[in-house]
């Protein structure tokens, strides 16, 4: 393979699409075969050959993986990923779609069991290329699918992953808690690095709903970044948790999950301002205790009034019940409930 | 090879039209445009030619503001904007074209246009220098009323420089002194052209064009080579604009630390984390620090920063024997107390006699749709400008 001319290699694709043999054309596209390292494949604009031996989609697809060997051996690797990920997407786009619409074939042999393996392989595409709306009529199509509880767990575990972490984005995060769970618990025990992958994006969706994770599970995957994030929260230390989130920065953006974890904060300020509820033992307390509790966060420009405000969006958010006197400059809270549990508000 | 098939014919009219040598070259183009997205212009710097196998790049002649073709077309059909018509000409049947004040205008490519002959396009310089003649003379010239028709006319021939730019696939520092200043320039017409009727400004054709050159602009910081001098002026500016989006958001958060730990970077983080936790307090005291232009890219969310205060004051202060100053909130504000009473009516909050306000949760309301209360912000930006000229504004030598 490392020595046939252009004709003879898309001759071979040719052939190999016509006989039905995925896993040798597979091969002649992927980049793990000898073919790559083939000088006379190396074309900079193949579109033409590729037009007249092959048929569509598979004429772009095998022009885009050959732009792609050129690129690699100019020692271009941006553009080399970025052709290779249209080979995927546009080949798995098409498929999908002759599989979803299989209406002809039994049940047994359907191809509609294609269908959540290419979604997941979709997902995986359109999360690294950021194109997050592009998942949903896939998600849509699954969910109509009555086969949608018949699939391999390896899979669903898979689907469940993504569609959460799409909830997550949406800040759907009672749905997402659900599917990143499912994923969690149903994922294969031998998969610590799968594991640990669900729990990066599970960790700030439990965190938001009120759940800490213990300092044995971070251990246990690897997540100790997540437990100084953890450890303020629920102590509602405001300067601990500043901290935490600027010491691992890079690692939460990289993820994706820093602007998700910035929304704890209101859940840190309503832990904190509990605990100023909980020491002074009364249900009409002075606005001027949490002006103090926020200087002991050394947060020394935060006033009165922007007390106010934080403690107006606590209220109307559901996190607080009663109400600011302003005449009295006090909070007024509930006697029942002042502060609801996380998991109920929300 | 045992072909069953003919050579399937190829239908794409660029292939009929193309070369025989360069055939690959409208197919290529096509995908490219796919692969990246319309609107955005190839940023490699040098060996184009090279890249691009066949096709050249067109590379424009034209060294004056307006190609001599357009010019004298333009002169014959009494198509000149009255900008660019020589003194003393314009009560004439053919007003004269002044070959200074003339600028190329924005042509919609159409299938059959050849908008690629050089004698038509501008080099990069020439259009930098076209950029500047729009800005000094134009936009800042104090003599040109109204200013919805100075606005209208750089919109246009703005446009026109950036076709340019596209079909010639500029790039590097020219194109990022270009961008920098059409950015700048829609920003501020933001702010000053906003509650103008629709027939005179857009505001959302405005916001669709700023969008496309913020984009390309920082395509642009992120492709090239630094230093840009610039960037985190604009990369803020950019943030404010789109205060709240996460893909903005996200796009600053993933700068270099060094860049983004700039001032300006950290004041629109702020003020957009202020805005994200719902923070109205914060966010208008940090608004405080901004400089003029920085304050008319944020300008458009003051209406939702002071809807977003009077709808958690009114769950939070929510009580039969409410009473909280009007002055307070005026303060917070920064509004003088009759507008902001004019604000809190329009939210359905009671002003009672001795200007105190009744906060109801039951009562809060969200404004009549078309009720401009932008306006009532303005001054805040307004009182900003001390006597900045709009020039130095938009060059950024402020």
């Amino acid at each position: 393979m490392a020595h046939v001319t252009i004709n003879q290699y898309l001759q071979e694709v040719y052939e190999a699409i016509d006989n039905h043999e995925g896993s040798f054309c597979a091969e002649l596209l992927s980049f793990k075969h000898p073919h790559v390292v083939n000088p006379r494949l190396q074309l900079a604009s193949p579109e033409e050959k590729c037009q007249q031996l092959l048929e569509p989609p598979y004429d772009e697809m095998v022009a885009a993986h050959l732009r792609c060997i050129y690129a690699v051996s100019n020692h271009d690797f941006v553009e080399a990923y970025k052709f290779q990920t249209l080979v995927s997407h546009k080949e798995e786009n098409c498929c999908f779609r002759v599989c979803a619409s299989d209406n002809r074939a039994g049940i047994e042999d359907s191809k509609k069991w294609g269908m959540m393996f290419l979604s997941n392989q979709l997902f995986k595409i359109y999360f690294k290329i950021n194109k997050l709306h592009l998942c949903k009529p896939l998600i849509r199509a699954i969910d109509s699918s009555n086969l949608k509880n018949d699939y391999s767990p390896a899979q669903k575990v898979t689907y469940k992953y993504y569609v959460g972490r799409k909830a997550m984005f949406d800040s759907d995060f009672k749905p997402a808690e659900e599917f990143l769970s499912y994923a969690f618990h149903h994922c294969h025990r031998s998969s610590q690095k799968n594991k640990r992958m669900i729990l990066i994006y599970l960790l700030p969706v439990k965190m938001l709903l009120g759940h800490m994770p213990t300092h044995q599970l971070l251990r246990k995957y690897d997540l100790m970044q997540f437990a100084d994030v953890t450890k303020s929260v629920s102590e509602g230390n405001l300067l601990l948790l500043n901290e935490a989130l600027a010491k691992h920065e890079t690692f939460f953006i990289r993820c994706g999950i820093f602007l998700i974890l910035e929304k704890l904060k209101i859940i840190t300020y309503r832990n904190l301002f509990k605990k100023v509820y909980l020491l002074l033992r009364t249900h009409q307390l002075p606005l001027d205790a949490f002006v103090v509790a926020m200087k002991m966060m050394q947060l020394d420009d935060v006033d009165l009034d922007e007390v106010q405000c934080i403690l107006a969006n606590l209220i109307y958010m559901g996190h607080i019940k009663g109400y600011i006197s302003h005449q009295h400059q006090k909070l007024v809270v509930s006697k029942q409930i002042p502060f609801p549990s996380l998991s109920t508000v929300s | 090879m045992n072909r069953r098939r003919a050579p399937r014919r190829i239908s794409h009219s660029q292939r009929r039209d193309a070369p025989a040598g360069g055939g690959g070259g409208g197919w290529r183009t096509r995908t490219e445009e796919q692969w990246r997205g319309p609107g955005k212009s190839q940023v490699i710097e040098g060996d184009t030619d090279e890249r691009h196998g066949d096709e050249a790049v067109p590379r424009g002649t034209c060294q004056t503001m307006c190609p001599a073709r357009e010019l004298r077309d333009r002169q014959l059909q009494s198509r000149l904007h009255r900008f660019e018509v020589s003194a003393g000409t314009e009560g004439d049947r053919r007003p004269k074209g002044d070959p200074l004040r003339v600028v190329k205008e924005y042509s919609r490519p159409a299938a059959g246009k050849d908008l690629t002959n050089p004698a038509d396009l501008r080099p990069a310089a020439v259009l930098l220098k076209t950029v500047c003649y729009l800005v000094d003379d134009i936009v800042a010239s104090p003599h040109l009323h109204p200013w919805t028709e100075a606005y209208s006319f750089a919109f246009d021939r703005l446009r026109g420089v950036k076709q340019d730019m596209i079909i010639q696939r500029v790039s590097g520092s020219t194109c990022v002194a270009i961008l920098e200043r059409t950015v700048r320039f829609l920003i501020y017409a933001s702010y000053r052209l906003c509650g103008e009727p629709l027939r005179l400004y857009d505001p959302r054709i405005n916001d669709t064009h700023l969008q496309e050159n913020l984009s390309w602009l920082l395509d642009c910081y992120g492709a090239g080579a630094g230093p840009h001098a610039n960037q985190d002026e604009l990369q803020a500016l950019g943030l404010l604009y789109n205060l709240g989006s996460a893909r903005a958001t996200q796009h600053v958060m993933g700068l270099p630390s060094r860049l983004r730990s700039s001032p300006a970077i950290t004041l629109a983080l702020s003020i957009n984390r202020a805005f994200l936790e719902r923070n109205p307090v914060r966010l208008l005291r940090l608004a405080r620090r901004l400089n003029f232009l920085q304050s008319c890219a944020l300008h458009r969310h003051l209406v939702t920063c002071g809807r977003d205060l009077l709808l958690i004051y009114s769950h939070g202060f929510s009580s039969r024997n409410c009473r909280f100053p009007l002055d307070e909130v005026a303060q917070l504000l920064s509004l003088d107390a009759s507008l902001a009473a004019r604000l809190c009516q329009a939210h359905g909050v009671a002003v009672n006699r001795d200007n105190q306000l009744v906060f109801s949760k039951a009562a809060f309301t969200e404004p009549e749709h078309g009720k401009l209360h932008c306006k009532l912000y303005h001054g805040i930006v307004a009182e900003r400008q001390r006597g900045l000229g709009v020039g130095n504004l938009i060059h950024g030598s402020a």
